[in-house]
C-alpha cells in the first residue's frame, strides 16, 4: 500500500472517521445477507445430515444423532447411484456437445462483421427462457411422440418414430437437448468474446511465416483463447451437475428412475418424502463433487483478478 | 485458389453456421407461437405446420387466457412480476454498495478474497439449500409468502452484483469522487449522485439478469410455495399436471405471455446483458 501524504491531518482525519463508517456500512449488510442466507443453510444442512431429522416429525420427537449412519446408507443406495450415475451421463453429453457447438458458431461469428450484432442478439434468446418453458416447449411439444413435429418430420422421411419419452437412451438424449438448446449460446458469446481478444495482427504474422490456417489456430488462437474457454466449461459442468428443472417438466426423473438427477433425489427425498436427513447427506455427496469444480473455477477466477 | 475467393468460401460457409442455429433456436419458439392459435382438431391427428395453409389459426386460447381466466392466471403473474421487481430492486442497492465498498475501500488487502467469498455461492447446488429454507420458512411461519421468495432471490443475486459492480465502479475515474468530497460530499452523496449515475449501463445490466433470474427460477418456488405466492413457472407446471399435457394451445398462450417480458428485455439491452453474462472470463 502507497502511504498518502498527510497534508491538513485534522481535517483528514474528522473525515476519515466518518468515511471509515461508510466503509462498513456499504459492505456489511450483504456481507450479513449472505452469511446469514448460505452459512446457515450450508451448516444446518451439515448438522442434519447427521441426524435423523424428518420434516413431519420436528417438535415431535427427539432428534438424534446418527453418525455417519446416512452417509452408509448412501454409499450402499442403489437408486442414489443410480441417479449420481444419471447426472455424469447428462454432464459428460451437454458439456463437450456445447463446446463444439459454441466454438463453431463462434467462430462463424468472429468471421463475419455485416449482422453480427443481429446474430449475437438473437443467440442471447435462449438464456432468458426460463428452464420450465424452454422443457415444456422444446421438450413435452415438440419431441412429443404422436404428433410433435420431430417425430412428423422424422417420419415423413421414411424413419421410425422415436419413443422420446417413454425409452430411458432418448428420454436422456430428449434432455440433453433440451439443455443443448439452452446453454450452448452461453458457450458461443463466452468463446466470442474471447476469440475478438485475439489480436489480428498476431494470425496474420503466423500466416506470413508459412503456417497454414489450421496451424495458425492451433497455435495461436487456442492458447490464447483457453483461460476463458477453461472458465466457461467449468461453469458449464458445474450447472450441469446441478440439473432438475427441465427433468421436473419432461420427464418427471422417468421413465423409471432413468433421468433422474441428484437433485431430483434431493428434493423427492428431502422436499416430497421429508427425510431431510438423508437428503441432507446427498446434497452434502453432491456439494464435495461440486467443491472440486468450483474450486478450479475460483483459482482461474482470481488468476484473472490478479492480472489487472 | 486465390486469398481472396478462400476469404469468400469462408463468409459464405460463417453464414450457413449461423444461419442453421439460428433455426435451430427459431423453431421452437415458431412452434409455440404457432400452437397458441391452433385448436383441438389441428392437434388430433397429425403435426401441423403453417397457419393458414395446413390448419386454420383462432384466438380461442387467448380469449381464454385473457378473458375467461384472466383472474385465474393474473394472480401468479402478479406474485411473478413483485417477487422479481423487489428482490431484484433489494439485490441493486445493497449488491452495488458493497461493489462500491470493495472497488473504493481497502480491506486489509483482502478485497479479492471478499469477492471470491461471495462467489462461491455459485458451486453451492440448490439442493443444499432448499431443504434448509423450507424448515427455516416453515418455523418463521413464512411458507408460501411472497417474502420468502423476496428474501431468497435477493440473497441469491447479491453475489453476481457485488462482483461485476465492483469491476464496473473500479473503471469509473476517481478524481469526480475526490473532487466531490472536497467540497464538502458524503459517501453517501457520492455513491448516489455521482458513481451510481456514471455506472447505469452496469446497474441496468445487473438489475435485468437478476429480474430474469427471479422471474425464471422455479425449484425454491416449488419448495417454498404451493398456493397463494406461487409464481408463472410454478403455475404453469400446476396446470399441465392438472390437465395432463393436453391444452397444448392454452399452455403456449401462457408461456409466450411469461417469456416475452424477459426475452425482451433481455435482447433490447443486449450489450449490457452480454457483458453481465460473460463478464469475468472477459479478464482472464
Amino acid at each position: 500500500m502507497a502511504t498518502e501524504p498527510q497534508i491538513y491531518p485534522s481535517r483528514r482525519s474528522r473525515f476519515e472517521i466518518r468515511d471509515n463508517l461508510w466503509k462498513w456500512i456499504f459492505l456489511v449488510p450483504a456481507v450479513a445477507i449472505i452469511l446469514i442466507l448460505l452459512a446457515v443453510p450450508v451448516l444446518w444442512t451439515l448438522y442434519a445430515a447427521f441426524t435423523d431429522l424428518h420434516l413431519y416429525r420436528i417438535g415431535d420427537f427427539e432428534t438424534k444423532f446418527v453418525g455417519l449412519a446416512n452417509f452408509e446408507k448412501l454409499l450402499s443406495n442403489r437408486s442414489f447411484w443410480r441417479t449420481a450415475r444419471n447426472t455424469v451421463v447428462f454432464m459428460l453429453g451437454v458439456v463437450p456437445t456445447q463446446l463444439i457447438i459454441g466454438l463453431t458458431v463462434a467462430l462463424a461469428l468472429n468471421n463475419i462483421t455485416r449482422g453480427q450484432k443481429l446474430f449475437r442478439t438473437w443467440f442471447l434468446m435462449p438464456l432468458m427462457v426460463s428452464p420450465v418453458v424452454v422443457s415444456f416447449i422444446v421438450g413435452r411439444m415438440l419431441f412429443q411422440e404422436d404428433i410433435g413435429p420431430i417425430n412428423d418430420i422424422l417420419r415423413s422421411f421414411g424413419f421410425d418414430g422415436v419413443p422420446w419419452l417413454t425409452s430411458p437412451t432418448w428420454a436422456m438424449v430428449a434432455l440433453m437437448a433440451i439443455d443443448v438448446w439452452q446453454w450452448s449460446s452461453f458457450m458461443i458469446l463466452m468463446l466470442l468474446a474471447a476469440l475478438q481478444g485475439v489480436p489480428p495482427d498476431l494470425h496474420e504474422a503466423a500466416r506470413v511465416d508459412g503456417a497454414n490456417q489450421l496451424q495458425a489456430f492451433w497455435r495461436i488462437t487456442v492458447p490464447l483463447i483457453m483461460p476463458i474457454t477453461m472458465t466457461a466449461l467449468l461453469i458449464r459442468i458445474i450447472d450441469a451437475f446441478k440439473v432438475v428443472e427441465i427433468i421436473m417438466v419432461l420427464t418427471g426423473g422417468g421413465p423409471g428412475q432413468a433421468t433422474e438427477s441428484v437433485t431430483l433425489a434431493i428434493y423427492r427425498t428431502g422436499v416430497k418424502g421429508g427425510d431431510l436427513a438423508f437428503g441432507s447427506s446427498q446434497a452434502y455427496f453432491l456439494l464435495i463433487v461440486l467443491m472440486i469444480f468450483g474450486g478450479a473455477y475460483l483459482v482461474l477466477t482470481r488468476r484473472a483478478m490478479g492480472k489487472d | 485458389m486465390g486469398l481472396a475467393a478462400q476469404k469468400r468460401v469462408r463468409t459464405i460457409i460463417s453464414y450457413c453456421i449461423l444461419g442453421f442455429w439460428s433455426f435451430i433456436l427459431l423453431f421452437p419458439m415458431y412452434w409455440v407461437v404457432i400452437t397458441s392459435f391452433k385448436n383441438a382438431i389441428d392437434m388430433s391427428i397429425k403435426a401441423t405446420y403453417m397457419p393458414f395453409i395446413d390448419f386454420q389459426p383462432g384466438l380461442h386460447a387467448w380469449r381464454y387466457l385473457f378473458v375467461d381466466r384472466l383472474t385465474w392466471f393474473l394472480d401468479p403473474f402478479m406474485n411473478s412480476v413483485l417477487v422479481a421487481f423487489i428482490s431484484s430492486t433489494v439485490a441493486l442497492v445493497i449488491g452495488s454498495s458493497a461493489g462500491y465498498a470493495l472497488a473504493r475501500f481497502d480491506y486489509g488487502g483482502r478485497n479479492n478474497s471478499i469477492v471470491l467469498g461471495f462467489m462461491s455461492q455459485r458451486m453451492f447446488p440448490g439442493a443444499l439449500f432448499i431443504l434448509a429454507f423450507l424448515v427455516m420458512f416453515r418455523e418463521l411461519g413464512l411458507l408460501d409468502t411472497r417474502l420468502a421468495l423476496i428474501i431468497v432471490y435477493s440473497s441469491g443475486a447479491i453475489p453476481f452484483i457485488v462482483w461485476v459492480m465492483r469491476d464496473f465502479f473500479e473503471g469509473l475515474p476517481v478524481e469526480i469522487e475526490e473532487s466531490a468530497m472536497i467540497d464538502g460530499a458524503n459517501r453517501l452523496g457520492v455513491l448516489f449522485r455521482i458513481a451510481m449515475p456514471l455506472a447505469a449501463p452496469g446497474l441496468v445490466a445487473v438489475f435485468v439478469l437478476s429480474l430474469i433470474g427471479a422471474w425464471n427460477e422455479y425449484l425454491v418456488a416449488l419448495t417454498l410455495t404451493f398456493r397463494e405466492a406461487i409464481t408463472i413457472p410454478l403455475f404453469m407446471t400446476m396446470q399441465v399436471s392438472q390437465t395432463g399435457y393436453t391444452e397444448w394451445w392454452n399452455m403456449s398462450a401462457i408461456s409466450l405471455v411469461s417469456v416475452i417480458p424477459v426475452v425482451a428485455a433481455g435482447m433490447a439491452l443486449e450489450k449490457y446483458i452480454t457483458g453481465g453474462l460473460t463478464f469475468g472470463a472477459l479478464k482472464g
